[in-house]
């Protein structure tokens, strides 16, 4: 859900990372907060295990500038993707105005994947979203890995309507930034057009 | 501005919410006023996904966009529990501490009223006075979701270019 304050003048979106578990999302976030100044940048919140998986979510608020006299923040989620944290995976979808799906590239960890993103089709539905309208990108982390698929062949079997696919090493930062600002576009784009 | 959206389907893709002055004024105002009469350190009203839109309190060692995330998430996962024991709702939190309290209640399933406040102002007098605050709050918010059916004073998003956007980008 956009928010637009016309007395701030402010611009508020939000975008919710969702995947596999171990595939990386809580990495995205993690280099995006390293790299930020700042100045643009809240705390990183990380509601996680001892053993630093996600238990709930993260949250990273992101200052990306002004765009027409509008200071335009993005907050960043992701979601827990172990399988049995379904409810919570549901809760922070609310809202959503853009999704990351970041895939993990491992061959081992292909139908791990493509339950996510089935997973990810049916909770956005719950919510009244539709994967198909909603601002989309596809990530493929982990390539750097020896049993990483061919990208053609994860993207074939992964895509859902053309979305832009970026190729990560998400710990180097490698497809982070792209990621982001490629989402983040189509969250701008799909907010004009709602007018 | 809101997009016309089905009362089923609140949250919607399609669904933006846009802060008109008027309505901006009038909740600050009731929330200023509930802050006075409790001496609440902070009060804010958030939306149910978790952005702070209306914020009244000095609020200056709180970082308020991290306290509407996580005070979001505590509604949106104790309507969960709720669900799961057969409730129809918990839509009052009370989280009690030695120095400072915060209350966290469900306005209208969409938004949520949030104070942080300390020990001089009693439990029963907080949830007194937020209970008589959140009818206002939904009068408020019910008025400009009527305004905005009838499209009246509908605000402008702002029709940035396709240049602007990656000027925007480039930056970060």
């Amino acid at each position: 859900m956009t928010f637009i304050n016309y007395v701030a003048r402010e611009i508020n979106c939000k975008i919710v990372y969702y995947g596999p578990g171990l595939g990386g999302k809580t990495t995205n976030l993690q280099y995006v907060y390293q790299i930020t100044g700042t100045e643009n940048k809240g705390k990183l919140i990380s509601l996680a295990t001892e053993t630093e998986r996600t238990l709930f979510f993260d949250f990273l608020p992101i200052d990306f500038g002004q765009i027409r006299g509008f200071r335009t923040r993005f907050h960043l989620y992701t979601v827990p993707g172990q399988v049995f944290y379904d409810s919570s995976r549901k809760l922070i979808l609310k809202g959503v105005d853009g999704v990351v799906f970041v895939a993990d590239s491992q061959e081992e960890r292909f139908d791990a994947n493509l339950e996510s993103l089935s997973n990810l089709a049916e909770n956005l539905k719950e919510q009244g979203f539709d994967l198909q309208k909603i601002p989309y990108v596809l990530q493929l982390n982990k390539r750097d890995l020896p049993s990483a698929m061919p990208v053609d062949e994860l993207s074939r079997h992964l895509l859902v309507k053309g979305e832009p696919v970026v190729e990560a090493v998400a710990p180097q930062g490698e497809g982070v930034l792209t990621t982001l600002k490629a989402v983040a576009r189509q969250v701008l784009i799909e907010l004009r057009k709602s007018a | 501005m809101f997009s016309t959206v089905s009362p089923s389907n609140p949250d919607a893709n399609s669904n933006n919410f846009n802060l008109h002055e008027t309505e901006f004024h009038r909740i600050q105002a009731i929330l200023v006023k509930m802050q006075n009469e409790l001496r609440a350190q902070l009060v804010l009203l958030i939306s149910r996904s978790g952005q702070p839109i209306v914020i009244s309190g000095p609020a200056d060692n709180i970082d308020c966009t991290a306290l509407a995330s996580l005070a979001a998430a505590n509604l949106a996962a104790t309507d969960g529990l709720a669900n799961i024991v057969g409730e129809r709702e918990f839509s009052v939190l009370v989280h009690q501490g030695s120095k400072r309290s915060i209350f966290i209640s469900d306005l209208l399933k969409r938004f949520s009223l949030v104070l942080v406040f300390d020990a001089t102002a009693s439990s029963g007098l907080v949830r007194y006075k937020c209970k008589r605050t959140t009818l206002l709050l939904e009068d408020v918010i019910r008025d400009f979701q009527r305004r905005i059916e009838k499209a009246e004073n509908v605000m402008s998003i702002p029709q940035f270019s396709d240049e602007e956007i990656e000027e925007l980008l480039g930056k970060h």
